[in-house]
């Protein structure tokens, strides 16, 4: 397996592991909390509210903007 | 400026609204009267310390060494206009002892009823459409491409600092295992940060340790693929500014 196999391997596991872990906050509501929630935790306040729309814009700058 | 959010305060789910200091009022309002007004430089460093307001200063840093100068300076734009946001919250929330004193309407229920609604609805839904063709079709990295995305970014991150669009019940309750979300993550931003450093220099990529841009670059070199990732940048956004 080439060095590039390996990270391509890395990116999909954090990859499921987000949507598994989405479908068990979904399925099992209370174990864990789904990702809404927890942007909504975060979000609460104005500096995690403009922090996580801020992380938003800049993946659309990262990948149009020059 | 003080903001208010509606904050659902008891299991029951019974709602009132909390004037919003941002995080730079951690200690007790009591407490911060009886000391007297901060000075202006002690707020701002409290401002400092929180935990985005540092992330937002890394990313700034990262990006404007890997080359890509204006996201580097509109996170350190953002980052700025935080602080001094919490240094001005601290300062009145000092001043006038309680954190409820300022306290104003909640933010503004738009939520429309009826047909008008879904004309409203149907309105954006056409815009951003039209948003995601129009751009789609600019080259990546052009100055067009460019100005279209930093102004719809400006103009979310000004309508989020307004507060949600909509009222919302929120639970004061902390989360239980949030903390594997934040594992996910981390374990994420460690790989692109992994493959961005072993490329041969900052700004070329390398075949051997991609990163995430490098993965979709073919993706993104279509009109279909730049306009159809666009639209989901687009609806992702709107989710966020609505919570």
């Amino acid at each position: 397996m080439s060095s590039r196999d390996a990270t391509i391997i890395g990116y999909l596991s954090v990859l499921t592991a987000a949507i598994s872990l989405q479908a068990v906050a979904v399925r099992r509501r209370g174990r864990l909390p789904s990702l809404g929630q927890v942007l909504s935790h975060v979000m609460q306040s104005r500096t995690g509210r403009v922090g996580v729309i801020v992380a938003w814009a800049w993946i659309g700058l990262h990948f149009f903007a020059r | 400026m003080a903001k208010s959010v509606p904050v659902n305060l008891s299991a029951e789910g019974s709602f009132c609204v909390v004037t919003d200091v941002g995080e730079a009022a951690q200690n007790p309002p009591v407490a911060q009267a009886s000391t007297g007004s901060p000075s202006l430089g002690r707020a701002a460093a409290a401002g400092l310390r929180q935990p985005i307001v540092a992330i937002l200063l890394l990313i700034a840093l990262f990006t404007a060494v890997s080359g890509k100068p204006l996201d580097g300076f509109l996170m350190l734009a953002v980052a700025t206009l935080l602080i001094f946001d919490a240094a001005r919250s601290r300062r009145q929330v000092s001043l006038t002892g309680s954190r409820n004193g300022a306290s104003v309407a909640a933010s503004a229920d738009n939520r429309r009823r009826g047909p008008r609604r879904l004309l409203v609805r149907a309105a954006w839904l056409a815009a951003a459409a039209l948003y995601c063709v129009v751009v789609g079709s600019f080259r990546r990295y052009s100055w067009p491409a460019t100005a279209s995305v930093v102004a719809l970014g400006c103009l979310m991150i000004a309508i989020g600092w307004q507060g949600p669009l909509a009222r919302r019940h929120r639970s004061g309750e902390p989360l239980r295992r949030a903390w594997l979300w934040a594992v996910v993550l981390v374990s994420g931003g460690l790989l692109e940060l992994g493959s961005l450093l072993q490329q041969p220099h900052l700004t070329t990529d390398s075949y051997a340790h991609p990163t995430i841009s490098a993965l979709t670059d073919s993706v993104l070199a279509s009109f279909p693929g730049r306009s159809a990732v666009l639209g989901g940048w687009l609806l992702t956004g709107w989710y966020l500014v609505s919570r």
